[in-house]
């Protein structure tokens, strides 16, 4: 493949990822939510592909395959069955509104530009945009963990704060040493699984997944 | 060191095998201190070993030991031990007062036991990576253990615990990231370019732009687990709401897993830009200082209160370690080994009295020296030990760290933490000691059995030793430690 066609693709998946990370600001519902999280994902498996076919790196073949069997796959059909089982109102609870959370998440990707500035000079390899939209998406996952007030969206929010992770590191370095990978791949997993088990206990603790609830703790 | 290492996992993966298959309460609580003695057994092997080697470095595939390991494995081998030993009185007890179910009891020797063995890998890897895995592994462990009360508050402590911890490490495997985008360019080879000490040997050569953001980034995730404010909100939740012996070690050790990441990474960073790692970790162990010390005036939940002291001990050493000279690294660390072995003293005294007067509200217990004599004693020699008063433990670490912070002009920190330790001190008096006078009507008496006093003797022991001589050899060790921690050796 021409090297500039594999920066293009590259970037397409990149600016998906970053734009599915936008629109995530805008649901209102669970359930869209958790589908554009399988479809950042899957933008980010897809980046993997390119980058291992261009670099011909065949590790990173391993990571695409993790990606789409865990993230695209798996993790949005465990947080289906939890919202199915929880079966309270569909909609996300928000503390800061639509508009207000769009404004935040621009300011966001400019802020990121800025931090990541110093680091475009001395790096050669990456792709030139890829490491500010890693740190936007980070930024707005974690925006996401803020400003959304069910438990499955907090989640949510702290999965797509690891895909912009993993966008940065197939950027900045093709990856990261497969060991890392797996195990951080494990990881979210069995959080995941312990996230869902708590869920479950929210649920019936307060009757909603409402984690505003969460706040009898203190002096 | 093959034999040692198969050993401390041998232990205790049987004692996992054993918990799991075997349901008798007693068989599970002896094994599991018999695990514990077998892994202090092996830490001194290790020890052994390492004295026969010229630079007092172990380096064998995965695993590097050298003294900041071998420093941060001993003090869990202590830790695990007395916990484990305070869990038989205290399990029980919630157990036969019907405040967890008997089977419940199996799950909680499982997993504790596994969250120790989870501690002691951390310590021993050699790639940062999987340190960073090792730190993840003990929040999901861990997470059990905090929400293992089935109530409202466990679970929202749980939750807590587990959401922020999690974005925590997340920050810090960016940070990761970055520093594999420095070395892999210096290094080459991905499969050895985050292994410790080939990151340290070429730390000079590591551009300083990625290192500076990377330190930032590791320094503020790990410092969620550390319980740096304003990260900390996690911790007092957290170590209020686990079972008693959980919350000593949740202070004790697994705070310090996230220090020894930060350790080893400040020891990068300051081979790669001098001065710059200090000042960050300067800045939010003087935040730290300051929000703990306000927050233990006004708490009034034991627990809480003696959570919001852990914060003002990590706060502490990160300004040891953020003044830099060699005292003041010696003092960190010498904080740090006081705390472990003192916190627990404390948090158990409190596990004791709570048990029997069933609150935590500092305000509605009095009397606890009319009727529990030995608790009372414990808990008053804890808390002077623990706000430095001479010529305990504590004192001689943070009199180290205000005596280095005066010698390298830094007078603005001193003056600062001396009056936030004035405050800390009052406010530990002010809530401890009236609740140890007075009178009780209520039937309470100090829990029987000698297996329950024994960790507290132990610990009390080995804080007053600590604080009036060390042993030649210890402080030779202690002094080596500080020197290769600032880089001087």
């Amino acid at each position: 493949m021409d090297m500039t066609i594999a920066t293009n693709l590259i970037d397409i998946c990149a600016v998906s990822m970053l734009l599915l990370s936008v629109l995530s600001m805008t649901t209102l519902r669970m359930a869209p939510l958790i589908r554009l999280f399988s479809y950042q994902s899957l933008a980010l498996g897809l980046m993997a592909a390119i980058v291992a076919y261009s670099s011909d790196n065949p590790h990173i073949y391993i990571m695409c395959v993790l990606t789409i069997g865990i993230k695209t796959i798996l993790i949005p059909r465990i947080l289906y069955y939890v919202l199915e089982r929880v079966e309270v109102n569909n909609e996300a609870k928000l503390a800061v509104g639509v508009p207000g959370s769009l404004i935040l998440s621009g300011a966001l990707i400019i802020l990121s530009y800025f931090i990541t500035e110093p680091l475009l000079a001395t790096l050669e390899t990456m792709e030139r945009n890829c490491i500010a939209f890693s740190m936007s998406v980070v930024l707005i996952g974690l925006l996401t963990m803020v400003s959304r007030r069910k438990a499955i969206s907090e989640v949510i929010g702290l999965l797509m704060m690891e895909n912009g992770l993993f966008l940065g590191a197939l950027a900045v370095s093709h990856g990261m040493p497969l060991i890392v990978e797996v195990a951080a791949f494990f990881d979210v997993l069995v959080a995941l699984i312990i996230i869902g088990v708590f869920i479950f206990r929210i649920n019936r603790s307060f009757h909603s997944m409402d984690v505003t609830n969460l706040r009898r703790l203190k002096e | 060191m093959m034999e040692a290492g198969f050993l401390l996992f041998g232990a205790y993966l049987i004692t996992i095998a054993v918990c799991f298959f075997f349901k008798d309460r007693r068989v599970m609580s002896a094994v599991s201190i018999i695990a514990a003695c077998v892994a202090i057994v092996s830490v001194l092997l290790i020890l052994n070993d390492m004295r026969s080697t010229t630079d007092f470095i172990i380096d064998m595939g995965p695993i590097y030991i050298d003294r900041v390991s071998l420093f941060f494995m001993s003090l869990i081998s202590f830790v695990a031990l007395m916990a484990i030993l305070y869990s038989r009185g205290y399990m029980w007890y919630e157990a036969d007062e019907g405040a967890i179910r008997f089977d419940e009891l199996r799950k909680y020797y499982i997993v504790i036991n596994t969250f120790i063995m989870v501690m002691y890998m951390t310590f021993m890897v050699k790639s940062l990576a999987v340190i960073w895995v090792c730190v993840g592994a003990t929040t999901l462990v861990s997470t059990f253990l905090v929400g293992f009360y089935r109530n409202d508050h466990s679970t929202e402590a749980a939750w807590k615990y587990m959401m922020l911890c999690s974005v925590g490490i997340t920050i810090a495997l960016i940070g990761i990231m970055l520093t594999y985008a420095a070395t892999i360019g210096v290094i080459g080879d991905e499969d050895t370019a985050l292994d410790w000490p080939i990151l340290y040997a070429y730390a000079a050569g590591l551009d300083p732009s990625l290192m500076k953001m990377a330190t930032v980034l590791v320094i503020i995730g790990f410092g969620t687990k550390v319980g740096f404010a304003p990260m900390h909100t996690w911790l007092p939740d957290a170590h209020s709401q686990a079972p008693t012996p959980v919350s000593g070690m949740l202070s004790a050790v697994l705070l310090n897993c996230a220090f020894y990441a930060v350790i080893r990474f400040y020891m990068i960073s300051e081979a790669v830009l001098p001065g710059f790692a200090k000042n960050v970790l300067l800045i939010f162990g003087i935040l730290s200082l300051f929000v703990a010390a306000c927050f233990i005036v006004v708490s009034r939940d034991i627990k809480r209160m003696l959570a919001y002291s852990s914060i003002e001990n990590m706060g502490l050493i990160a300004i040891g370690l953020g003044i830099g000279t060699e005292l003041a690294i010696f003092g960190a660390m010498f904080q740090m080994m006081a705390h472990s072995v003192t916190k627990p003293l404390l948090f158990f005294s409190a596990g004791n009295i709570v048990q029997q007067y069933d609150t935590r509200n500092m305000q509605s217990i009095t009397g606890v020296r009319e009727k529990m004599p030995f608790t009372a004693f414990m808990m008053g020699a804890g808390a002077l030990i623990i706000v430095g008063v001479p010529p305990f433990s504590v004192f001689v670490g943070e009199f180290c760290i205000i005596m280095a912070s005066v010698s390298a002009g830094a007078y603005a920190v001193a003056a600062i933490s001396v009056s936030l330790l004035a405050i800390v001190f009052a406010g530990f008096v002010m809530h401890v000691f009236p609740m140890l006078s007075g009178h009780t009507d209520r039937d309470v008496s100090d829990p029987k059995g000698r297996i329950r006093a024994l960790p507290f003797m132990m610990m009390f022991v080995t804080t007053l030793i600590l604080g009036l001589f060390m042993p030649e050899q210890m402080s030779a060790f202690m002094n080596d430690l500080a020197s290769q921690i600032g880089g001087m050796l």
